[in-house]
């Protein structure tokens, strides 16, 4: 009787009185505050200072001018058409491995998550490995390959716009399959089970049920595939060939004896673009319900 | 009869015609047509560079030029995954690479006859499989207002850049970088080693209390332009654009031992043994040592050109003159390095344990 009491007394609300108190230090406020400018202004330097300098408006410079003196539009109109073509050459190339990783990803995610494999560990290491191997040994390990298997078939593979594929295709597929492989190891299999029992086929019921389920984690693997193929330096520069020369090769042997500011002009319209792209997704469909419902 | 004689005058005259415009189109067919020569050389304005004065010259011959644009490190390891089987006829290549490429037996043999400029070149410029092409003159390059603040002489020797009033603000190469191999062989003369002997080139570095090692010449650029940095041991071209981008800049050729002052890099042009197009490859050579096309390169690219008519021409510009040894006794007097004395993975390894940590 006596411990009833005691309890009862325990989970009685306390009596307040005055005022609310305050949460946190009086100060953290402005903290919280001066953090986060900090934090953007570091992440979004690099990108001002490469915007800025790109409007330099004197003279061929060897280095860097920022705040740029003068301010002028010269150098946009001055980057080489090679540019131009290799940023083509970087959006299809990205385009298609992303695509390529998803037809291949989804199926192996499935597979990972959902067989009784015997060697399900093994299998999911090995398409997690492009993961741990550095990109520039993928990158030699490829146009080795393509020798060996030129010297034996005839068919060489480097230079051409194949060869470049294979190499970026097998480092952007793990980043789906991780993605989606997350979203189907919390996947409520019941789902499927209720679509099946109600007569819905088996292709049926991974188009209308299982699709939309992971499409979050779709369209985020896809997204970092694309990103990872885009910006590929150390793989790309040992597949390249005249006429397939990736965009980030291109900018990166073109600064290597020089800060030539048309590369800033054309990094900054990269970078207009890709902002446009976010903003135009964000305001026709939102960015988070896009990622989080995967359903539109 | 009249329409008979006609029809032959006029088969005839057109007969000839046929054949003098074939016969003036031969004449006017180049010497390289439908031959597609691959160059393997650095991008950007290196290879702007090229492709304003050479390629022209080359598709009036019938022919055209792609680029396999890449530092000769990154051609190398193309060259060494294919098996000597490159995706390019010609490239540049540096001293430090010849031994690895002769000992893979890369290079096909020059057609030296082909080749008639070579004879603007020193005769160590010309061998059987390479050619000199271009080379840097390393120096220190130091910022003269700085100096005279702080009180201190200008350097003679790397030595003079251990001064305590300079520790934090000295660049130097990292063993990486393009010039990086050349210089530390320099400091291991200037302590008393050589190619065989490194120590004492670890230990001068090590003396010296550098703010940073440079990877890329137009970081030093820009650490004279933004005042970090009161000296830097860097090739003459970086400090021409230094002093054109505004820092009161110049160059001094360091005493290395008693027998060199400053030390040179070279670069060289090989033909590759898997190319079929060897003529235009020796032609693309030639042009390339041409004494117009050397000096107008040299002064673009920040390099010093190997045609002795174009070094002559150098000192026409004051910048040029002051930063540069433009005369052949001084730049016999600069050092060069003997890679086939140099174990450079040991080089590599040592720098990195005692310098770059």
């Amino acid at each position: 009787m006596m411990e009833m009491r005691s309890e009862m007394a325990v989970i009685q609300p306390r009596a307040r009185s005055g005022p609310l108190p305050k949460r946190g230090l009086p100060w953290g406020r402005w903290f919280h505050w001066l953090y986060c400018s900090l934090s953007y202004i570091f992440l979004l330097s690099p990108m001002i200072v490469v915007i800025g300098a790109s409007l330099h408006g004197g003279e061929y410079y060897t280095a860097i001018k920022f705040p740029p003196e003068d301010p002028s539009f010269q150098w946009y109109f001055k980057i080489p058409a090679a540019q131009f073509h290799a940023l083509g050459l970087s959006f299809l190339l990205g385009g298609a491995a992303t695509l390529g990783a998803c037809l291949v990803g989804i199926p192996a995610a499935l597979g990972i998550v959902r067989s009784n494999l015997p060697l399900k560990t093994l299998i999911s290491a090995l398409f997690r490995a492009p993961l741990q191997i550095p990109a520039i040994v993928t990158g030699i390990a490829f146009l080795q390959l393509y020798f060996l298997v030129g010297d034996a078939t005839g068919l060489y593979a480097q230079g051409t716009f194949l060869g470049l594929y294979l190499g970026h295709f097998f480092v952007a597929t793990p980043y789906v399959i991780g993605t989606v492989t997350a979203i189907l190891q919390r996947f409520d299999n019941r789902l499927e089970e209720a679509a099946l029992s109600l007569g819905a086929s088996r292709w049926r019921t991974f188009r209308r049920v299982t699709l939309p389920v992971i499409m979050p984690g779709v369209y985020a693997g896809a997204l970092y595939s694309f990103m990872v193929s885009f910006g590929d330096v150390p793989i790309s520069i040992f597949l390249t060939a005249p006429g397939f020369t990736t965009y980030p090769v291109e900018l990166f042997y073109g600064l290597e004896n020089d800060f030539d500011p048309s590369i800033l002009a054309s990094a900054s319209l990269v970078i207009f673009f890709c902002l446009i792209v976010l903003l135009g997704m964000q305001k026709l469909v939102g960015l988070e319900a896009l990622l989080r419902s995967g359903s539109r | 009869m009249k329409y008979r004689k006609s029809f032959i005058a006029t088969s005839v005259a057109m007969a000839l015609g046929v054949g003098s415009v074939l016969a003036t189109g031969a004449s006017l067919a180049g010497e390289f047509d439908g031959v597609t020569l691959k160059v393997g050389t650095w991008g950007g304005s290196w290879k702007e560079n090229i492709v304003n004065v050479i390629v022209p010259k080359f598709e009036a011959e019938g022919g055209t030029i792609e680029f396999v644009t890449g530092s000769p490190q990154a051609n190398l390891a193309k060259l060494i995954a294919g098996r000597g089987k490159a995706p390019f006829d010609i490239m540049e290549i540096l001293d430090a690479q010849i031994q690895d490429f002769r000992s893979a037996e890369f290079l096909q043999p020059l057609s030296l006859d082909a080749i008639p400029n070579k004879a603007h070149l020193e005769d160590w410029q010309v061998s059987d499989d390479t050619i000199g092409s271009w080379f840097t003159q390393e120096t220190i390059c130091y910022n003269k207002d700085k100096f005279a603040e702080l009180g201190i002489e200008p350097p003679k020797t790397y030595s003079d850049l251990a001064n305590p009033k300079l520790e934090g603000r000295l660049s130097i190469p990292d063993i990486t970088s393009g010039g990086g191999l050349a210089n530390f062989g320099a400091f291991a003369h200037a302590g008393g080693g050589d190619e065989a002997n490194i120590q004492p080139g670890l230990d001068l570095v090590k003396s010296m209390n550098a703010l940073k090692f440079w990877s890329r010449g137009g970081e030093v650029v820009t650490q004279f332009q933004s005042g970090d940095v009161y000296a830097a041991v860097v090739h003459a071209g970086w400090c021409v654009r230094a002093k054109n981008a505004g820092s009161n800049v110049t160059t001094v050729h360091p005493y290395i031992n008693d027998q060199h002052t400053g030390v040179h890099k070279h670069g060289w042009l090989g033909i590759m043994k898997s190319s079929e197009n060897a003529a235009a490859a020796n032609w693309f050579i030639n042009e390339y040592l041409d004494a117009g096309f050397q000096f107008e390169f040299a002064t673009k690219s920040g390099v010093v050109p190997v045609n002795k008519e174009a070094i002559g021409r150098l000192s026409e510009d004051p910048v040029l003159d002051e930063m540069l040894q433009t005369s052949s006794e001084e730049i016999s007097q600069q050092l060069r390095i003997d890679y086939s004395k140099a174990d450079i993975a040991d080089w590599t390894d040592q720098w990195n344990r005692s310098v770059a940590q």
